[in-house]
């Protein structure tokens, strides 16, 4: 059994002149919550649907040892993705679509997906046509997370839903569907929502990795200091990746500062991934 | 094996309408128009002959038939039974034609082709069931609606006859109504392999055409022989197209010479002595084979577009 999951070297993606994904190398274990953060068209999906085998790519990619672009049909038993737009066919009834999956995916666990179900209010005999935006993801989640998969992919899960279904599907995710077997890739943009499960992150930018790292590392890494009055131009001189003002007292944002020093110019607190995101992404976090 | 039935359930599901709808609805009809011109709405007058020999009804004439021409009359039966079953059957080119057309482009425009691709079911697979279910799998649903019909048409004339008193039995010539059921699927196999080309084509553009599919199906063929008329003034495309389509049957059946005379001939030519022809004809013709090609040709380029297809 592999241990790596996904494996890439040098992959990358131009559609003519446009390089959506520049040569990027990485790889990523079982047993991991990755949370793949970028801005609008930077390149996610691009480097998604290479791994899920969707589309053709340069460069060499290994994903559960198989090709993904020639043995996607192979893959799929081993890797289950939910697109970032809604993908269920709309002509199918509920069970009809649960009864598809039963007939062509040998991990597919009937009772599992109707177990999900049950706690939702989908009804199983009307077509998804007729299902709210947000019943559609619970049908779509219900059957991936019934699927028994090594790697599940997940493109914007939650778009478009209300925030008690959010918080319960990643609480469900976490707490029945994942385990030291299997490996997670989320992309959102709502990263305040996942950035207690992620074990790893990567974050994309203009079709280039800038960033990969373990979640523990990388919050141990930024510290924000409310700096206390006076003490300005010390903080200035060790550094700050980025700088601002809250209830007028200026704020600055270090990157691997020792903390018990920072302790000195002020408040400390450690920063969430969503500014470590905005800090990495102004450019001066690198 | 379970992957190939659930497949082919989907299609099924996804194409009802085509496939059970339409020929139900149309059997449907044809039966209610049995039933109303035999009773009474239509009266056996629509046959000058039948008043001088005081005939009344169906069983009168059924009883007359038997009498003389006895030999001919299960054949009549059955080929007119046939003849009931045309209207269903008008409706499967139009089913055959759009199913294929939709089959690789609606799921790209829903964008359902990315759940279908999460399932571990390779592209070449899912092409292939397209294929066979609308090209085997959908007349085999009409002919099992057109003898539905029939033996409802029969069992409701049977029961007029047996009112009216005629020979009831005579309306069940069962031996060749079922042989005939089975020629029909000979002869089907034998006409899809010839027109399999352009079925192939179909499919092809359904996978290609980003839009208006139903444009580019019709309107690169139609170009490709106005261009060939134009600069060539020859016809040869329009004329492979016809051949592969039906007109090869003009070369199969050269060398016979029916002698019909009578419904038993009609029979015994076209589901026997015709589908010999038509079979030996078929595969010594290079022209057969040729069409078979191109046809792997297009499903291969299907096949490899629905690969890159998101």
């Amino acid at each position: 059994m592999t241990d790596t999951v996904i494996e890439a070297r040098g992959l990358a993606k131009t559609y003519g002149d446009f390089q959506a994904l520049k040569p990027s190398n990485f790889s990523v274990p079982l047993g991991r919550i990755l949370g793949v953060i970028g801005a609008n068209g930077a390149g996610k999906t691009t480097m998604l649907n290479a791994v899920l085998g969707l589309m053709s790519y340069e460069g060499e990619l290994s994903v559960m040892g198989c090709n993904p672009s020639s043995e996607r049909g192979k893959l799929m038993q081993d890797v289950c993705f939910i697109a970032d737009v809604a993908t269920l066919p709309k002509w199918m009834k509920v069970s009809e679509v649960l009864d598809y999956v039963e007939g062509v995916h040998p991990r597919f666990n009937r009772d599992k997906a109707m177990d999900f179900l049950s706690r939702t209010k989908v009804p199983l005999d009307r077509k998804v046509r007729a299902l709210s935006k947000g019943m559609t993801v619970q049908v779509h989640l219900a059957v991936v997370m019934a699927i028994d998969a090594k790697l599940l992919v997940l493109d914007e899960p939650t778009l478009g839903l209300d925030i008690m279904f959010r918080k319960q599907f990643y609480a469900a995710l976490l707490e029945e569907y994942f385990d030291e077997n299997r490996t997670v890739i989320v992309t959102t943009h709502q990263v305040e929502e996942i950035e207690h499960i992620l074990s790893d992150v990567m974050f994309i930018k203009d079709g280039e990795i800038v960033l990969e790292a373990e979640m523990d590392e990388l919050t141990q890494q930024f510290i924000e200091v409310m700096v206390t009055p006076g003490k300005e131009e010390e903080a200035q001189k060790l550094g700050p990746i980025s700088k601002g003002v809250t209830f007028g007292k200026t704020t600055c944002i270090y990157k691997n500062i020792d903390r018990e020093k920072l302790a000195d110019l002020g408040e400390t607190r450690r920063l969430g991934l969503a500014d470590i995101f905005v800090a990495t992404m102004t450019g001066e976090g690198q | 094996m379970n992957t190939y039935i659930a497949l082919v359930k989907r299609e099924i599901l996804d194409g009802k309408n085509g496939y059970i709808r339409v020929p139900a609805i149309l059997a449907a009809i044809t039966i209610a128009l049995v039933v109303l011109s035999a009773t009474g709405l239509g009266e056996l007058n629509l046959v000058e002959d039948f008043d001088r020999h005081e005939i009344e009804n169906i069983g009168d004439a059924l009883a007359m038939a038997k009498e003389r021409e006895g030999a001919e009359l299960p054949a009549a039966v059955t080929v007119g039974y046939w003849m009931l079953s045309v209207l269903t059957w008008m409706a499967f080119p139009f089913v055959i034609f759009f199913s294929l057309l939709g089959s690789l482009y609606e799921e790209r425009r829903d964008r359902s082709i990315l759940f279908w691709k999460s399932m571990p079911v390779d592209d070449w697979q899912e092409v292939l069931v397209k294929l066979f279910t609308t090209v085997l799998i959908a007349p085999l649903i009409f002919l099992a609606v057109t003898i539905a019909a029939q033996l409802i048409i029969a069992f409701f004339l049977s029961i007029v006859v047996l009112f009216q008193g005629g020979p009831v039995m005579s309306l069940w010539p069962l031996g060749l109504m079922i042989s005939s059921w089975f020629s029909a699927i000979g002869h089907y196999v034998i006409w899809a392999l010839w027109a399999l080309p352009a079925l192939a084509w179909v499919l092809f553009v359904s996978a290609y055409a980003s839009r208006l599919p139903f444009m580019w199906a019709i309107l690169v063929p139609v170009v490709i022989i106005a261009a060939e008329g134009m600069f060539f003034e020859t016809y040869e495309v329009a004329r492979w197209i016809a051949i592969q389509l039906g007109a090869w049957q003009d070369f199969a059946f050269q060398g016979v010479h029916p002698n019909i005379d009578g419904p038993r001939d009609v029979l015994g030519l076209v589901f026997g002595r015709a589908q010999w022809e038509a079979f030996t004809y078929s595969v010594t013709s290079g022209r057969f084979w040729f069409g078979l090609v191109v046809a792997a040709g297009f499903v291969f380029g299907a096949i490899e577009l629905r690969k890159r297809a998101t």
